[in-house]
């Protein structure tokens, strides 16, 4: 798991961040810490499947994609 | 041709002078002033920050869009932007005391699909290349973009460039692209584009697009902007107060005729409860970083923030921080509904001032607290980008967003309206010199002195604001366009500046305090700088040289003329010809482009806050705003213009040094130098000549020392004053979509290096592919050879209010304006420029060989700003073309 994947992780732009515990700068894609907690994104979710590179489907109905937070979805589950 | 030893003489500096050259090593500028500590961190976290898109709001618009078939149009456009809102990731950053962003990064900001989606798909895809037959592409393919600071040039690792500035998450791209493919044939560009092909003359168009003789289209780019905010009723009302309205107008116009009026009414009702989700996630997201710190003072700030956000996520503001915070919210939440740039928040001093007094009195607030807050604000429209093609977000803005706040003028009954609140705003843009928001002081004879001279101050040192706007000549050019629906003197007052130098109207809102009312400035039209943009004048004059042809490519552009052009009246009467055509062709498909953003993407936000649009039930695209007569013609290159037909009308049929034959064979061998496009040197200064330099020798001589603009000589000024007065009648001529005439707007912004780019060398000298003179009354870079005053002379030779705009910069060395004693010199320069009839000044006063160095060692100038034309932009973010040009702008050495 990365950085970019934790529910701790602030982009300040899509390279990198800084982390909401310790405030500490990160790259988006260096390994996480012991600290991780999963963000919540589309590939956590029981509504959502993989159907390809980085593609997939929510609720077998809509397009979705596997890294798209979902922090604001209601159907997040 | 006999030879001269003078012709052998060749410019050994590489800089232009007026005055005494300087000798010792490169000056610096007046020592700046510093941010509060909290700013200071927040512009390094800025600067060590890259432009970055997302897809999130992209997403989430489409996907209800897809839902709704068959919804009525602006209904299904709420509810999609409505459903953006609400997905919207938030992002707070440590440190801030202003929150909320246009997406959740620091610089952030996405693709609007539904306007024009081809130019950031995939390269190899097969709608890119379908996309990239068009015309309307050529401008991308003749601008270069800035190298350093944010922008993310090169895909690298796990990110995707796009436009040369935005990075993508790479993961991002497959479902942008799918979305993308969603729109196809379905954005307003796509139906656009379908459309405008039923005007007669289209194929002109493609050919007008293709030479880059019109830089862009203005529905699908940025259909919005130019423009100036206005904050009254969400101040006056807060957000439930506004919906409150909406349900009484949705009572009384359900069922009666003119129904359109319930569905914006709902529309906007609909949009309104989208805000007020998007504002309560930032709440949710400020209490939970305040669980996560164990900092008392951060804590607490995060918990203000949840608490203040809460409270105006419906209710109007209590305080100056609330009423700032709402502010912004409304204003990024206009800049998230379009494309758009130059959304200015215009008078923003004059419409918070009585928070900040109320505040002020009550012992709540004072002069500390208010910089810091005003710092915020400064970082935060900093932060702003807007996605858009590479020849737009570089071509023409150079990476800008425009937010001009505008300070002085005159208040509703006609005293002057500079306040304390203006000062503090001045100042927080000297401690916080950042690019945004840019500043422009209304000047007016009324202005104390002290404001002025506060005003010079800043200018000073080196931020390349405020710019010097003429408040009566504005108020004359509105008095003029706008007296037919109905505008009068004291509402022409109201006014401000829309994006970089757009003049736009503006009306007076009562906004109740404590029993208190106060008239405050707010803008009342739609976006006034759309239309025929820009029109590249020296390229439409070669076409009149080559018989219609665009000579780069070989394709005919205009219908040949047929004519021997054997005298100068010959030349400007097809020239006049050219133009027209130009005009004409893209005033009409324009108007469809327009037609459909306002069918396909109508603005509801920005609409619902525009006088009278909530009062009529009208939106911006039907007509709702109280001034209409916004579409104007956009024109780049005049002085280039003026200076060729000075040297044609000289030296080819005045003194017949050579003949017209003989100009184009100097034009076809580039005056015997490679072209800027293989030196990549793009202003006159540092050319390469080629071995064939001597057999053009005489001719670019006789082309260079004809008579040039700026230096008050009436023989080239007169062409000036013609040029100038046919320009603003034949806009009359030409009716925009809203049934009424354009009007001229002359400013360059970044878009005299594309269309320099593609033009050949021209009369007055200039070499193939480097840049124009920029703005429209600056002199070309080393030609003004007379002093300031020369320069004034020739600017105001014709009468300015004639336009929107007149744009002049001017780069002093900073020596020259030190101490108080150049503070008085400067200041009495602007004076007596405005003083007689001038419009517009702004200035660089910087060393050039400061930006020489710049140059070369950009990783030590992170933070230089210099002023391009009409806006401020860190350096390190403009293209080559543009820096070269900045570069070779004569320098004042003297303004006495």
């Amino acid at each position: 798991m990365k950085h970019y994947d934790c529910k701790y992780y602030l982009s300040s732009d899509v390279f990198k961040g800084i982390c909401k515990i310790d405030k500490k700068n990160i790259n988006a894609d260096d390994s996480s810490c012991d600290r991780l907690e999963k963000a919540q994104k589309c590939k956590h979710c029981s509504n959502f499947a993989l159907t390809g590179n980085n593609l997939g489907t929510c609720m077998n109905k809509y397009d979705a994609f596997p890294e798209m937070d979902a922090i604001t979805c209601n159907d997040y589950n | 041709m006999t030879e001269n030893k003078d012709f052998l003489k060749c410019p050994t500096d590489i800089y232009n002078y007026y005055g005494t050259t300087p000798v010792e090593k490169f000056e610096s500028r007046t020592p700046k002033k510093t941010a509060t500590p909290r700013v200071e961190k927040a512009r390094q976290m800025y600067f060590e920050s890259k432009s970055s898109a997302s897809v999130e709001f992209p997403y989430w618009y489409t996907r209800k869009w897809e839902g709704l078939d068959g919804e009525i149009g602006i209904i299904r456009r709420a509810e999609s932007l409505k459903c953006g809102f609400e997905h919207l990731t938030p992002a707070i950053f440590p440190g801030e005391l202003l929150a909320m962003r246009k997406a959740n990064y620091l610089r952030g900001s996405y693709p609007m699909p539904w306007l024009s989606e081809a130019f950031f798909l995939a390269k190899e895809d097969e709608l890119f290349k379908e996309a990239a037959k068009s015309g309307k592409h050529s401008a991308d393919e003749a601008t270069t973009i800035g190298q350093g600071g944010g922008n993310v040039t090169k895909s690298a690792g796990n990110v995707v460039s796009i436009a040369g500035k935005f990075g993508l998450r790479k993961e991002e791209m497959p479902i942008l692209l799918k979305i993308a493919k969603k729109w196809f044939n379905k954005s307003v560009d796509d139906v656009g584009h379908k459309y405008e092909q039923l005007v007669p003359d289209y194929q002109t168009k493609e050919e007008i697009m293709r030479a880059v003789i019109c830089m862009f289209d203005s529905g699908y780019t940025l259909p919005q902007g130019r423009e100036v905010m206005n904050y009254y009723y969400p101040l006056q009302f807060g957000i439930e107060g506004i919906k409150q309205i909406c349900q009484e107008k949705i009572g009384k116009t359900a069922g009666y005729p003119d129904m359109d009026r319930l569905y914006f009414y709902k529309a906007v009702y609909t949009m309104l409860e989208g805000l007020q989700t998007w504002i309560l996630n930032y709440a949710k997201e400020a209490k939970f970083m305040a669980s996560l710190e164990t900092d008392k003072t951060q804590k607490e700030e995060y918990l203000d923030i949840a608490q203040r956000l809460e409270w105006l996520s419906k209710n109007k503001p209590r305080t100056f921080h609330d009423a700032l915070q709402l502010v912004w919210i409304f204003h990024v939440a206009v800049l998230n509904e379009d494309a758009i740039s130059g959304l200015s928040p215009g008078r923003l001093g004059q419409v918070l001032y009585p928070f900040w007094k109320q505040d002020m009195e009550k012992g709540i607030l004072n002069t500390e607290k208010s910089m810091e807050l005003l710092e915020c604000m400064r970082m935060k429209f900093t932060e702003l980008d807007c996605f858009a093609s590479m020849g737009v977000v570089g071509g023409v803005l150079s990476g800008n967003t425009f937010n001009n706040l505008c300070i002085g003028g005159l208040d509703i009954d006609g005293n002057s309206a500079a306040n304390d609140l203006e000062v503090l705003i001045l100042e927080s843009a000297m401690t916080c010199d950042t690019p945004q928001p840019t500043l422009s002081l209304l000047y007016d004879e009324k202005l104390p002195e002290d404001f002025l001279l506060k005003g010079v101050e800043c200018t000073k040192i080196g931020t390349g604001y405020p710019a010097w706007i003429n408040n009566r000549v504005g108020m004359e050019f509105l008095l003029n366009n706008f007296r037919k629906e109905g505008m009068e003197l004291k509402e022409a007052r109201a006014w401000s500046l829309g994006g970089c130098l757009e003049t736009s109207p503006g009306s007076w809102m009562p906004l109740e305090i404590n029993n208190e009312t106060y008239f405050i400035p707010g803008g009342s039209s739609p976006a006034t700088s759309v239309g025929v943009h820009f029109i590249s004048l020296p390229k439409v004059l070669e076409a009149v040289l080559y018989d219609g042809l665009d000579k780069r490519t070989g394709r005919r552009v205009y219908p040949a003329h047929g004519s021997k052009l054997d005298s100068y009246e010959e030349v400007w009467k097809i020239f006049k010809k050219y133009f027209s055509i130009t005009v004409e062709v893209l005033t009409l498909t324009n108007n469809i482009q327009h037609d459909l953003w306002g069918k396909i993407s109508p603005s509801i936000i920005n609409s619902m806050l525009k006088p009278d649009c909530l009062e009529v039930g009208k939106d911006i695209s039907n007509k709702g705003c109280r001034y209409n007569r916004t579409f104007n013609v956009e024109i780049c290159g005049g002085v280039n213009l003026v200076n060729s037909l000075a040297s044609i009308k000289k030296n080819i049929f005045d003194e017949k040094k050579f003949t017209l034959s003989d100009l184009k064979a100097a034009i076809d061998a580039n005056f015997g130098y490679l072209s800027a496009l293989k030196t990549k040197s793009y202003s006159l200064i540092e050319q390469v000549k080629t071995d064939k330099f001597m057999n053009w020798l005489k001719i670019h001589r006789l082309c260079l020392d004809a008579p040039k603009y700026g230096n008050d000589d009436k023989y080239v000024d007169n062409i000036f004053k013609q040029w100038q007065h046919w320009f603003s009648e034949m806009c009359e001529q030409y009716v925009s979509l809203y049934d009424e005439p354009l009007y001229s707007c002359q400013i360059s912004v970044s878009t005299h290096a594309p269309m320099g780019a593609v033009t050949l060398a021209s009369a007055d000298g200039r070499l193939c592919g480097t840049t124009f003179a920029d703005g429209s009354v600056s002199a070309y870079p080393g030609t003004d050879k007379n002093g300031p005053y020369a320069l004034f002379n020739s600017a105001t030779c014709y009468d300015h209010a004639l336009s929107q705009n007149s744009q002049l910069n001017m780069k002093i060395h900073p020596s020259v304006v030190q101490g108080r004693k150049g503070s008085r010199k400067f200041a009495e320069m602007i004076k007596a420029y405005l003083r007689k009839g001038a419009f517009h000044a702004q200035f660089n006063v910087v060393d050039s060989r400061m930006l020489r160095d710049a140059q070369q060692h950009p990783e030590n100038y992170r933070g230089l700003m210099v002023r391009v034309a009409g806006f401020t932009q860190y350096w390190v973010e403009l293209g080559k073309q543009i820096q070269d040009e900045v570069i070779a702008r004569t320098e004042y050495e003297q303004i006495g």
